[in-house]
């Protein structure tokens, strides 16, 4: 049956329900662009045939290949549209800066859309107030106490706190650090927040 | 809260399709028996039973959802669309007695989804079919949600194993509902924690070292 | 800052005159936003007023925890005042940045049907972000796949494409101002619609298409 490869497009998503962010399948969209070129040329040529010799019974045929045009197109668009949303996590879980293994993953055009992404939602945040804006991808859960206790789980180098002090992040070295200035580094895995 | 980051589109209500939805786009890819109405001309490869080079009007096949659905017409007919047999009358009797009873991951995975999506293919039993689908819910409803709330730190892989992926949903946000409250409860909804995705990324960096 | 949150305002509010809130009325407003705003499926009218001022106070606070002396006490409860309205602040803006991104097309579309005078559903901002969103993704398809197919093929109706909000989804509310005859829809073919009065204080589960006005109108709470 026709589309069967558009499908197995969805299902490598699908199977990555926690939005991970596979490999670009390049060649799987290239074998459906040119199933879908396949598709209408054929139909290109029975709309012709029927037209000039009234062969009215080609329809159903062409209308059977235009369905699985329209459901090519249905997958392939589901399928950067998923993306899309897998990239914008990208930015909310890493910050701006993503890791290489991660970037590897992705083509050019959706390196150029989280570019841009980044930037309209930098945009956003710096125009709020009157000031330097505001940081809306940090404080993701309500404050419980302004200092928290974090172990180091990597070598990270120095890190600048709020009045100035540098500290130094060795990896299983423990800490008493402000909240809002650690949320970041937990999330990309290299704090541990330490509970009692 | 505002934890998970990824927001896949969700499929849609009742009838409808969602066109971005991945879950919807399986579903359709589900096959329905269906009987040809007229002969399709040169596209008899694609059924593999007979050598002609069209497929004939009378033919007996299966064609996915997507495809019955574009197809179908109710003023000139090209395709009539048979009921697959767990929406047939014997089946609704068995849903009917006790729908507790039934595996409905066997039956589907997408019972409730496939069988709101035959309710666009005119046909007499469609009330029936719809009054199965909403009593098959409501049946099994209380027993999804009250396992659902209970069950905290329990393997609940058999009692999952055994429902509709819309149960399934459901079944797991009212168990990250319980989770959610039980570490409020000791006090550790505050506790900062590395994102998912990350980590699993992580795994997988290793897994791709060590094959 | 301190003396103001003491303020109960009760001077100040006699008349229409909203520029004169407390402090205290500015968070609550912005609570308000923030829970309606998270629990409602569809965006709601934007608050910039509240953003705005509530980010001036937040500056105001910092500049005055500047001058308390380190190790001072009430420096700590401060600080974690600020960071306590900075979060919910932040949680507010994200929701409705979150809703944008997953209806834009419906969401663009509302503005650009929006009649003269009628109150924006986008901050300036946000409608910036909002056309920058759509932009972006509409190039990105092209780029990768739509102009690489057949020519009657080669757009996609976003409007169509992507999901609006599910307005009969259901949500909690608590009622501040009470109202007569509500007309509920039925939920089966079965029933059959009916009125119900909302007494204030009351709470009720409720499917939002009935009681959005209501919530615009700022005559329930969301919860």
């Amino acid at each position: 049956m026709f589309c069967e490869k558009a499908v197995e497009l969805i299902r490598e998503l699908h199977r990555m329900s926690d939005g991970q962010l596979p490999a670009f399948n390049e060649d799987g969209l290239r074998q459906v662009l040119q199933e879908m070129e396949a598709l209408y040329e054929q139909n290109q040529s029975d709309v012709n045939e029927a037209k000039a010799a009234g062969r009215s019974e080609l329809i159903p045929s062409i209308k059977l290949r235009h369905c699985c045009l329209l459901r090519n197109q249905r997958c392939i668009t589901a399928y950067l549209y998923d993306r899309l949303l897998r990239i914008r996590a990208l930015r909310w879980e890493y910050g701006s800066v993503l890791p290489a293994n991660v970037r590897f993953h992705m083509n050019a055009e959706e390196l150029q859309w989280f570019g841009q992404y980044k930037k309209s939602l930098a945009c956003f945040m710096r125009s709020l107030g009157a000031g330097e804006g505001l940081d809306i991808t940090q404080d993701m859960k309500p404050p419980k106490s302004l200092y928290i206790e974090v172990r180091c789980l990597k070598d990270h180098g120095e890190f600048e706190i709020d009045d100035g002090t540098v500290i130094l992040l060795k990896k299983n070295s423990q800490h008493f650090l402000p909240r809002w200035k650690c949320e970041q580094l937990i999330r990309q895995g290299v704090l541990e927040h330490v509970v009692s | 809260m505002d934890a998970q980051s990824y927001l896949p589109v969700q499929p849609g209500v009742g009838m409808e399709e969602n066109f971005f939805s991945l879950d919807d786009i399986l579903l359709s890819h589900e096959r329905l028996p269906v009987r040809t109405e007229c002969t399709f001309p040169r596209l008899g490869f694609l059924e593999k039973s007979s050598d002609s080079p069209d497929i004939p009007e009378g033919t007996k096949m299966e064609l996915p959802v997507w495809l019955s659905k574009g197809l179908y017409e109710r003023k000139r007919r090209v395709l009539s669309v048979e009921l697959p047999k767990v929406y047939r009358e014997g089946w609704r009797t068995v849903f009917t007695a006790d729908p507790n009873v039934v595996d409905l991951h066997k039956m589907g995975p997408y019972y409730y989804g496939l069988g709101s999506q035959m309710l666009h293919f005119e046909s007499p039993e469609n009330p029936d079919i719809a009054q199965t689908l909403l009593q098959t819910f409501i049946g099994r409803f209380r027993r999804t949600m009250d396992s659902s709330q209970n069950a905290y730190n329990e393997d609940t892989s058999a009692l999952v194993e055994r429902l509709d992926c819309l149960e399934k949903t459901l079944f797991r946000s009212g168990q990250s509902g319980l989770n959610g409250f039980q570490s409020w409860e000791k006090g550790r909804a505050s506790t900062l924690t590395a994102s998912s995705l990350v980590l699993n990324y992580r795994k997988r960096k290793i897994n791709d070292v060590q094959p | 800052m301190s003396d103001s949150l003491s303020d109960d305002g009760s001077i100040n509010q006699d008349d229409s005159q909203e520029d004169v809130m407390t402090p205290a009325e500015l968070i609550a407003k912005l609570e308000e936003a923030w829970l309606n705003e998270k629990f409602s499926p569809e965006l709601l009218e934007n608050k910039s007023e509240v953003v705005e001022c509530v980010m001036e106070q937040l500056t105001h606070m910092e500049n005055n925890l500047q001058r308390v002396k380190k190790g001072d006490a009430k420096a700590s409860v401060h600080r974690m005042e600020i960071d306590r309205i900075r979060f919910v602040l932040s949680s507010y803006l994200r929701s409705r940045l979150q809703k944008i991104e997953k209806f834009f097309p419906h969401v663009l579309e509302k503005e650009k049907s929006r009649g003269e005078g009628d109150p924006s559903l986008l901050s300036p901002e946000e409608f910036a972000f909002a056309k920058e969103y759509y932009a972006n993704t509409e190039t990105y398809l092209k780029a990768v796949a739509l102009k690489r197919m057949p020519p009657n093929l080669q757009t996609v109706d976003l409007l169509k494409a992507v999901p609006e909000p599910c307005l009969d989804s259901f949500v909690f509310l608590r009622v501040k101002e009470r109202q007569e005859n509500i007309l509920v829809e039925p939920e089966t073919d079965d029933q059959r619609e009916y009125v119900v009065d909302l007494e204030e204080g009351s709470q009720h589960l409720i499917r939002y298409r009935t009681i959005a006005p209501l919530v615009s109108s700022g005559a329930v709470q969301l919860i």
